[in-house]
């Protein structure tokens, strides 16, 4: 009779031997007496493991879960709606900047032209207002969308 | 076509009815499962709504290739271990001290359902190491053969071997000690 396969049971009995491990293990037990009655108590113990009481989540846990995840993707659709809209407004705010500008440059320098003689100081400065005005608008875009995007990763 | 598949990817494009179908073929499996592993059923609740809101997060990065159940296990394993980690920093592999034999006080039919074998099993594997709950859940509970054990628990199939066999005997001894006299001699 070959050794005893004692260490070798609580595997057998689950099942986690390779096929030529199980094969000898089996081979042995038909011999030994001793290592089968050890192996038929890792048997009982690997049957019962597979029957114990067997916990189920409540019906409350389940619609809980089900709003939340509902909640969660609502707020992902929103979230990405929203990002779509600030990207346009965005890049709106930013084109209608550099099209006013090209549109002031053209128009007061036709004007210029046509009086025949430079911009006045008040053309300017009016020009100068708008020009802050409008790059101040595009940087209140570039923060707001900044933080918007900073906020949705957090959420 | 797979139907996990086929509901992974709805859920993928937002729809909730992908949700509910994958919910209904695993709820009770994972339920099972964490709590087994988180040993609570008040933070196995909360392990088993947080995965659920992880899946939606992140089916998009699911690999539709593979079976889904293994997938949704390694997000829960991964949310139950950062729980267990924080509770117990020191080690997830340390057994606690076995308990006094006893169950229910007061209730009869609970007496009863105590004294069942199967009960009395499931009370030692409570007793046992969050790892080795978790190895013993998987293999006899979701009955995940061992390369499905190993991937799971993403460690190589000696090790997923090794910690099955320390589970298992970890688990014996502790009935011998408790309930010498029966059957797990």
């Amino acid at each position: 009779m070959s050794g005893h396969v004692t260490d070798r049971l609580p595997l057998a009995a689950a099942e986690a031997l390779d096929p030529a491990e199980a094969a000898r293990v089996e081979e042995h037990l038909r011999e030994c007496a001793a290592c089968a009655s050890e192996a038929g108590a890792w048997h009982r113990l690997a049957e019962g493991l597979g029957r114990m009481p067997s916990p189920r989540p409540s019906r409350a846990l389940v619609a809980r879960t089900v709003e939340a995840v509902e909640e969660r993707l609502a707020e992902r659709r929103e979230g990405a709606w929203n990002r779509a809209a600030l990207g346009f407004l965005v890049a709106f705010a930013w084109t209608l900047a550099v099209v006013s500008w090209l549109l002031l440059d053209l128009v007061t320098g036709e004007l210029a032209l046509r009086l025949d003689r430079p911009v006045g100081p008040t053309a300017a400065w009016y020009a100068a207002y708008m020009i802050a005005g409008w790059l101040t608008a595009g940087a209140a875009a570039v923060l707001l969308g900044r933080r918007a995007h900073e906020e949705g990763r957090i959420a | 076509m797979d139907p996990d598949r086929d509901d992974a990817a709805r859920l993928r494009r937002g729809d909730t009815a992908g949700l509910a179908g994958l919910m209904g073929r695993h709820q009770d499996r994972l339920f099972r499962y964490l709590l087994r592993l988180l040993g609570d059923e008040t933070v196995a609740e909360d392990a088993f709504q947080q995965t659920w809101l992880q899946v939606a997060e992140r089916i998009g990065r699911y690999d539709a290739a593979r079976p889904f159940g293994p997938w949704l296990f390694t997000v829960a394993r991964n949310l139950a271990l950062d729980h267990l980690r924080r509770r117990w920093p020191e080690s997830l592999d340390q057994v606690d001290e076995p308990e006094a034999p006893g169950g229910p006080e007061g209730d009869p039919l609970a007496h009863a359902v105590a004294r069942q074998q199967g009960a009395r099993l499931a009370d030692a594997v409570a007793g046992l190491a969050p790892l080795d709950r978790e190895v013993l859940s998987l293999r006899f509970e979701e009955d995940l053969a061992l390369p499905q054990l190993a991937e799971t628990l993403g460690v190589p199939l000696p090790t997923a071997k090794a910690r099955l066999y320390r589970a298992l005997t970890r688990l014996r001894g502790r009935l011998l000690a408790r309930a010498p006299a029966e059957d797990w001699r």
